[in-house]
């Protein structure tokens, strides 16, 4: 049956914000402890702490990463025309590393902590600029090396980030070697993808960064869709591939970078999410792109409650970048066979 | 520091590896600050011949480094000619410490996580160094700086406390461990609440129920920027003046001095 465009879009926003509000009702009951909802709202502490200091900001925190990653995922898969492609192939994941381990080995010296504390006092925080520093490195890099007659080349473009990744995590294997046992367990969790509790202020800004890129990507949804045509129907239609491909590239390793900074690196969410709303959406750009924002959103609030209950009576908590990888690798094999 | 930890939860009781202990002890690699400490307490410097990376003691900055804890090395060691190698028992450090001791050198390791293992880890030693008098001396300075600020304690309600030991995650003295024993001394009442490891893992709303009145940072900068725990931005945070609440050996009563600092007592 083919549907329209504004029909899809209405079936997606119909069946995907209900589940965006279902996420975040879950999000905000579940956590390491019981909590009365009434208590909480009638400010009675530590009920209100826990609600409003605690569980807000950190679904907030996840679904701004889950969006950000879902529609870095969608363009990046357009851009490569290829369904494989994650946030995190072209590597990004790498470069941002390379930043955070930098900053966490010079924070031992007396001029990294200098720098730091200079940081700190301007209201920035030293690691998230590194990793976001590190991951638009990245990008520059494998944007330069990628490109074949002045154009993106997929292929090369994709083995460029895949060396480099290997390449950043031998040298943050390595830099791990000389840090502190503490240390090296905090950039081992930020690697693994956690998602911590940041402060509303810091939140805000951090939604209001994630909105440019978003919509340089929502502009270019069009031109996306011609770009499935291949390099030359898609000039033939008048679209210039070149900049399409830069400003896209560059709007999703910005939306990346800024959710790397936050929470490490979480896998698997700008690769299922995409594939996961196509199937309720059809391909066009300009409905997967918001809708994939709000089903990553949904995705990421789902799976942080998820890690906050599963090991609740041993007092740990496994990193979100884990459940999103347990259950997202069987979900995926799911949708790919039933799209047979 | 989740590695220490888990050197920690993992101590076992007092073992023995390698060949006999020779009757005179000449020369030892110690392998944990606490441990030198220990040997240093015992008037031994002058045998005192490797330590670790981590030793920050004045008295040992010019003694050989032979590694870490965790990844202490056998050749750095070895070169050393120790008749005698004190170790931590840990998964980590197991490896390395069994090739040093089929090699053929000594290895004695004590558990340190307890008041108790401490005192019973310096009585050892001592006896090892034929030095049991300078060990019953350094246990019975211990005890009586317990008993001083016990005794001083009683004068004011206690302070709920939360003596944290890691941010990220968030891992806090439970009231079983060294630690914790000494937070009960200096006054304190241990907010993370009951629990027989000496560390664990703490979520941070479980931080926020227990409402502490003074969060003590123990060896870990204050996070630039925020609060080091989320919901608990108005408690009083305080650092340690020194590293003796770190290091499991002889330098409790100085411990139990920072922790009295720390909670404002």
């Amino acid at each position: 049956m083919k549907r329209s465009a504004a029909a899809r879009a209405a079936l997606a926003v119909a069946v995907l914000v209900p589940v965006v509000l279902v996420a975040a009702v879950v999000g905000l009951s579940t956590g390491a402890g019981s909590l009365s909802l009434r208590d909480a709202l009638q400010g009675r502490e530590p009920d209100a702490t826990v609600l409003f200091r605690l569980r807000v900001p950190r679904v907030l925190l996840a679904a701004e990463v889950g969006a950000a990653l879902s529609v870095a995922g969608v363009a990046l898969q357009a851009l490569l025309r290829n369904p494989l492609a994650d946030p995190f192939v072209f590597g990004l994941s790498g470069g941002a590393a390379i930043g955070t381990a930098i900053v966490t080995v010079a924070s031992g010296t007396a001029v990294g902590a200098a720098a730091a504390s200079a940081a700190s006092f301007a209201g920035l925080l030293p690691t998230q600029l590194a990793a976001v520093a590190g991951a638009m490195a990245a990008a520059l890099l494998v944007f330069t090396l990628g490109r074949a007659r002045g154009n993106l080349d997929p292929a090369r473009a994709l083995l460029v980030g895949v060396v480099f990744n290997s390449f950043a995590s031998a040298l943050v294997l390595s830099v791990e070697a000389v840090l502190r046992p503490d240390q090296m367990q905090a950039v081992s969790l930020w690697l693994a993808g956690s998602l911590g509790y940041e402060a509303m202020p810091l939140l805000t800004g951090a939604g209001i960064a994630l909105l440019l890129p978003v919509l340089v990507l929502l502009a270019l949804a069009g031109r996306m869709n011609l770009l499935a045509l291949g390099d030359e129907g898609a000039s033939a239609l008048g679209v210039d591939v070149g900049r399409t491909r830069l400003f896209a590239f560059f709007a999703a390793s910005a939306a990346v970078g800024i959710a790397v900074a936050f929470t490490g690196l979480v896998g698997f969410v700008g690769l299922i999410v995409p594939h996961a709303v196509r199937l309720l959406t059809g391909p066009d750009h300009r409905v997967v792109l918001p809708a994939s924002a709000l089903g990553g959103a949904a995705f990421l609030v789902l799976a942080d409650a998820l890690a906050r209950v599963l090991f609740r009576g041993l007092g740990a908590e496994p990193p979100v970048g884990a459940v999103t990888a347990i259950v997202g690798a069987p979900l995926f094999v799911l949708l790919m066979r039933s799209r047979e | 520091m989740i590695v220490c930890l888990a050197l920690l939860l993992a101590a076992g009781p007092r073992q023995h590896l390698g060949p006999q202990v020779p009757a005179e002890v000449r020369r030892v690699v110690t392998l944990a600050p606490s441990l030198s400490e220990i040997v240093l307490a015992l008037g031994a410097q002058d045998r005192l011949v490797g330590v670790t990376r981590f030793d920050d003691d004045p008295r040992a900055q010019k003694i050989p480094r032979v590694g870490g804890y965790n990844d202490p090395q056998p050749e750095a060691v070895l070169g050393l000619h120790p008749d005698l190698i004190i170790a931590e028992p840990a998964p980590a450090n197991r490896g390395p410490v069994e090739a040093v001791a089929r090699l053929g050198v000594p290895v004695e390791t004590f558990p340190l996580s307890s008041v108790e293992d401490i005192e019973n880890a310096i009585t050892g030693i001592a006896q090892l160094l034929g030095v049991p008098a300078r060990g019953k001396a350094v246990r019975d300075q211990i005890e009586q700086a317990r008993r001083d600020a016990r005794a001083s304690a009683l004068s004011k309600p206690r302070t709920r406390a939360l003596l944290v030991f890691g941010l990220d995650p968030l891992v806090v003295a439970g009231p079983r461990g060294f630690a914790g024993e000494l937070l009960e001394d200096a006054g304190g009442e241990n907010a993370a609440g009951a629990s027989d490891l000496p560390f664990f893992r703490l979520s941070v709303e479980a931080a926020v129920r227990a409402g502490p009145e003074v969060i003590v940072l123990c060896g870990i900068e204050p996070p630039a920027g925020r609060a080091p725990i989320a919901g608990l931005e108005k408690v009083r945070v305080a650092p340690l003046r020194s590293t003796a609440l770190l290091h499991p050996g002889p330098r409790i009563p100085e411990a139990l001095a920072d922790l009295a600092v720390a909670l404002g007592r």
